[in-house]
C-alpha cells in the first residue's frame, strides 16, 4: 500500500526533526537535515506511483542534486568553524549574536 | 506477498538506523547508521518501481554525499574530547517527541484520508531513464537548468570559503 510508504515518510520526517532540535553536534545535526530530505524524496516517490507519472521523480531527481550542493557547502562551513573555534558545538557557534 | 515483506524489512531497518543517527554519541558512528538508512531507502524506491532514482540514491547519495560526510569527519580527526557534552539530551528529545508527536498525528491522519492504491511493481518503462529523461527535458527544462547553476554557485562557494589561505602564516 502507498499509504505505507507515505506514514513511513512521516516517521522519518519526525525524527530528523527530532535529532535537529535535540542534539547538538553539528554532524549529527546536519545529517539529520539530510534525512528530513530523503523523507521527503520517499513522499515524493511514493505519490508518483500513486498517480502513475513521472513529475514526482523528476523532484526526487531536483532534491538530491539541492543536497549535494547543500553538503558542500554546509561542510565547508563546518571546516571554517572547526579552525577558527576548536570544537563542534552548535551552542558556541553564536556568531551572529549581537 | 514476497514484496510487502520485503517493504516491512527494508522499513525497519530504515527507521533504526534513522533512531542509531540521532542517538549516537560520535557523529561516526551516527553517520554509520545514517548509511543503513539511506541504502534501505534505496531498496523502498525499488519496490515503488523508481528504477533511475534507487540508482541515484545509491550512486549519489549512500556512494558520494556520505563518503565525503564520512571524509570531512575523519578529516577533522574527532576525539571523544572534542564532542559538545550533552547532559541534557534525553530531556531534549523527550520534549521535543512531545512536540512533535502531534503534529506526525495529524499528518498521519491526512495520510489515511488519501485512497490507497497497491504498489505492484510496474513494467512499460515506470521510472525508467528513458521517461524520466522525456519528463526531465520536456516540462522541467528551466528548474533543471537553474539546478545547474544552483551547482556551480555551490562549488565556488565551498571553494573561496574552504580553500582560503592566509599570506600572511
Amino acid at each position: 500500500m502507498i499509504l505505507d510508504y507515505l506514514t513511513l515518510s512521516i516517521i522519518l520526517f519526525s525524527l530528523g526533526i527530532l535529532g535537529v532540535v535535540s542534539r547538538r553536534n553539528v554532524f549529527t545535526v546536519f545529517m539529520s537535515i539530510e534525512l528530513m530530505l530523503n523523507a521527503a524524496n520517499l513522499a515524493f516517490i511514493a505519490f508518483s506511483r500513486l498517480h502513475v507519472s513521472m513529475d514526482g521523480h523528476v523532484l526526487a531527481l531536483m532534491i538530491i542534486a539541492v543536497a549535494a550542493a547543500e553538503a558542500a557547502l554546509a561542510l565547508a562551513v563546518v571546516i571554517l568553524l572547526h579552525k577558527h573555534k576548536g570544537v563542534l558545538d552548535t551552542n558556541i557557534f553564536s556568531l551572529l549574536k549581537g | 506477498m514476497f514484496a510487502e515483506w520485503l517493504y516491512f524489512g527494508l522499513a525497519g531497518l530504515s527507521v533504526l538506523g534513522a533512531i542509531g543517527l540521532i542517538l549516537f554519541r560520535h557523529p561516526m558512528n551516527g553517520a554509520m547508521s545514517f548509511v543503513v538508512t539511506l541504502i534501505s531507502l534505496a531498496g523502498l524506491y525499488a519496490l515503488l518501481s523508481a528504477k533511475l532514482i534507487f540508482a541515484v540514491q545509491l550512486i549519489v547519495y549512500a556512494g558520494a554525499i556520505m563518503s565525503l560526510i564520512i571524509f570531512i569527519i575523519m578529516f577533522l580527526n574527532i576525539q571523544d574530547s572534542d564532542l559538545p557534552d550533552e547532559k541534557g539530551k534525553g530531556l531534549f528529545l523527550l520534549g521535543g517527541a512531545v512536540v512533535i508527536a502531534p503534529i506526525s498525528l495529524f499528518l498521519y491522519k491526512i495520510v489515511k484520508s488519501l485512497p490507497g492504491s497497491d504498489t505492484k511493481i510496474i513494467g512499460n518503462g515506470f521510472g525508467d531513464v528513458r521517461e524520466v529523461g522525456l519528463v526531465l527535458f520536456k516540462n522541467w527544462l528551466l528548474p533543471f537548468e537553474i539546478i545547474s547553476i544552483l551547482l556551480l554557485i555551490a562549488l565556488v562557494g565551498a571553494v573561496v570559503l574552504a580553500g582560503k589561505r592566509e599570506a600572511g602564516k
